[in-house]
């Protein structure tokens, strides 16, 4: 099952390896990633995630990522079939 | 009054480099003392360090710079900072970063980098340290800009110190650093306001602990972070509820405390592991339920209800599910805890049995120095001053053990990260920012040469660091797992080709003296605490003793391991 992460980050140096990076360290793929600018400052971004094996919770990757320093907003998304 | 007197005098803006911008900034934030070692990239920030009122205190490898930092942060609650320039320099900073944000240490660490023009093209001492360190950091910065560099200083420090603190980067690219500036606005920080605890999770959690039968008190090293003695001391009194700890967890409540159950996990104590197995609830305050606690997820508190009070919020549920969570003031959360002692004179009665049953003994039979009886020693004579800098290994687990801890921020042990070489650049650290206090480095032979030049740093500031070195030619611990679960293979762990540390130790001009036997002990901690600057006690252990009790790996806190004295 894919689960899909929006979040809005910062436009600064590293923001986004700081996101990607923590999501795979955490025990799960990135199967999908978009990304587009915001007129604000900041970066839009879409994370379609799964988790590496069943002992890995969604719900914590949320809190995890949520307080990474320049994540603005975070929420979780639809589940798809893979 | 002409038209000419009535001139309002505007001063010229100031005009300073970007790295005399963060010298001011450091200054501005009250920080008095840094560790660090120049190089290249980060020469203009040391042109200015020259003139500041700022001490910085010169160390002989990075890491130890990052290992000091990591420990003032510890000692003093207040942001520790460490300098170092790009490339090598930056690298050598990893251990240290990975080891605070392990740990929860606040610290600043500044990076000279290579110009802007040439950064990204393999320039000389160039590395990517932004990127190579994301993951061991709480949050980084590449400064592009002079003018960016107040935001950006007082921005670090409120995020290396808030919540549940850790290490933060700021990486200084060289022209960054040179290239003249206004002497920026620095916008006053923010004092985060605690925010509001969830009511209702405090009642229920307050019903919970009113129903159990058999809780336990589950004390982490976030409670002395959150400041959080007091009233964790009166929440344990006033319920009466037995008490064990994380490793970074000692001390919060007194280790001679009588509802001190002892360390859990696999060194810790028996009564400890018990109380846990055995819990129908665990009141986990400041903890994170680490591997080395818990030992096998799956058996680890079997009848358990939890509530987990954190800061972290992300740490709710990640290892452990909690029927009850509060993030947020720990403290004020356990004052409103507790306000009818539990019925649980039975659980009680049955903890402090286990607890007299397994106490450690101290009559090991022989001639040999018995490393917890010289550990329990040494704390007893400190007294409430002590302070341990354990390096990691046996020592550490048997200072874990044995060591009389009486406050938190006492402990100063590498914990989550296990990083050999901890120990003294820590203990120098601590003795720097507590000059009252009586720090000891423990440490053994394999950790200390880790960072054994830091010897150099103990002597040419008259630190006063105690060192404890039990030396017994192994890696010990590593020679422990290949005894018990590799059959003895033992692979890489002999180090009988020891240099002779008391040499090595006068030669940095530091005093050493060697205690061979058992009836050394007492006079040599005499000597070692009775030294007016920097000592260091060799010590000759047995090298087959082990550290008990222990859980294999692999198995449940349950499983313990446990051994009677080895007879001579």
């Amino acid at each position: 099952m894919i689960r899909t992460i929006n979040c809005e980050i910062d436009r600064a140096e590293g923001s986004l390896q700081r996101l990607i990076g923590l999501v795979e360290r955490r025990g799960f793929h990135i199967d999908v990633l978009e990304m587009e600018a915001e007129g604000n400052g900041g970066r839009r971004v879409a994370l379609g995630v799964r988790a590496r094996d069943s002992g890995r919770c969604f719900d914590v990757l949320g809190r995890q990522i949520d307080r990474l320093i320049g994540v603005r907003r975070i929420a979780a998304g639809r589940e798809m079939a893979v | 009054m002409n038209a000419q007197s009535a001139h309002v005098r505007v001063e010229p803006a100031q005009r300073l480099s970007g790295a005399g911008l963060m010298v001011r900034a450091l200054e501005r934030l009250g920080v008095t003392t840094v560790f660090g070692y120049p190089g290249g990239a980060i020469m203009p920030l040391y042109d200015a360090l020259a003139g500041s009122g700022i001490r910085h205190i010169l160390v002989r490898h990075e890491q130890a710079a990052a290992f000091a930092a990591d420990a003032w942060g510890r000692t003093t609650g207040e942001v520790g900072v460490c300098i170092a320039t790009s490339g090598p320099g930056a690298t050598n900073l990893i251990t240290g970063l990975a080891n605070a944000m392990m740990d929860s240490a606040p610290m600043v660490a500044i990076t000279g980098q290579v110009g802007t023009a040439v950064m990204g093209t393999d320039a000389f001492q160039e590395v990517d340290i932004l990127g190579m360190t994301l993951p061991v950091v709480k949050h980084s910065y590449v400064v592009r800009d002079p003018a960016d560099i107040p935001r950006v200083m007082v921005e670090a420090f409120e995020i290396a110190a808030m919540g549940r603190p850790g290490p933060v980067l700021i990486d200084l690219p060289k022209d960054v650093a040179s290239a003249l500036t206004d002497d920026g606005y620095f916008p006053a920080p923010d004092r985060p306001v605690a925010p509001e605890l969830d009511a209702g999770a405090v009642e229920a959690a307050e019903r919970e602990i009113q129903a159990a039968e058999r809780p336990v008190l589950y004390v982490g090293g976030g409670v002395g972070l959150a400041g959080a003695t007091r009233a964790l001391r009166a929440f344990a009194e006033r319920t009466g509820i037995p008490a064990i700890a994380t490793l970074k967890g000692l001390g919060a409540l007194p280790t001679g405390h009588p509802q001190h159950l002892g360390m859990l996990g696999m060194h810790g104590a028996r009564a400890a592991n018990e109380a846990v197995h055995d819990a129908d609830l665990l009141i986990v305050c400041g903890a994170r339920f680490d591997d080395r606690a818990t030992g096998r997820l799956d058996t680890f508190a079997p009848g358990a209800r939890v509530i987990h009070i954190d800061a972290d919020p992300a740490e709710i549920g990640k290892l452990r599910a909690a029927q009850v969570a509060v993030t947020g003031d720990l403290g004020a959360t356990l004052d409103r805890l507790g306000r009818t002692a539990p019925a649980i004179g039975s659980w009680i009665a049955r903890t402090q049995a286990a607890k007299a049953a397994h106490a450690a003994h101290y009559d090991a039979p022989g001639d040999d120095v018995y490393a917890p009886a010289l550990l329990k020693a040494i704390s007893e004579a400190a007294g409430d001053r002590f302070v341990a800098a354990c390096d990691v290994g046996q020592h550490q687990m048997w200072a874990a053990q044995h060591c009389r801890f009486s406050r938190p921020r006492a402990h100063l042990t590498s914990a989550g990260l296990g990083a050999m070489g901890y120990g003294l650049p820590a203990g120098i650290a601590a003795k720097l920012a507590r000059p009252g206090d009586e720090v000891v480095v423990i440490t053994g032979d394999g950790s200390i040469m880790m960072n054994i030049q830091e010897l150099a740093t103990a002597r040419r500031y008259g630190v006063a660091v105690k060192i404890l070195l039990l030396d017994n030619s192994r890696l010990g611990l590593v020679r422990q797992w290949q005894e018990l679960f590799y059959d003895r293979n033992y692979s890489e762990i002999d180090l009988s080709d020891n240099p002779d540390f008391v040499k090595v130790a006068e030669a940095f001009g530091v005093e050493a003296f060697r205690i061979s036997l058992r009836e050394e002990v007492g006079p040599g901690i005499e000597r070692l605490l009775a030294a007016e600057g920097p000592c260091l006690a060799h010590v000759m252990i047995d090298p087959e003793h082990n550290v008990w009790p222990l859980v294999p790996p692999g198995k449940g806190n349950i499983e313990m391991m446990h051994h009677s004295f080895k007879r001579m």
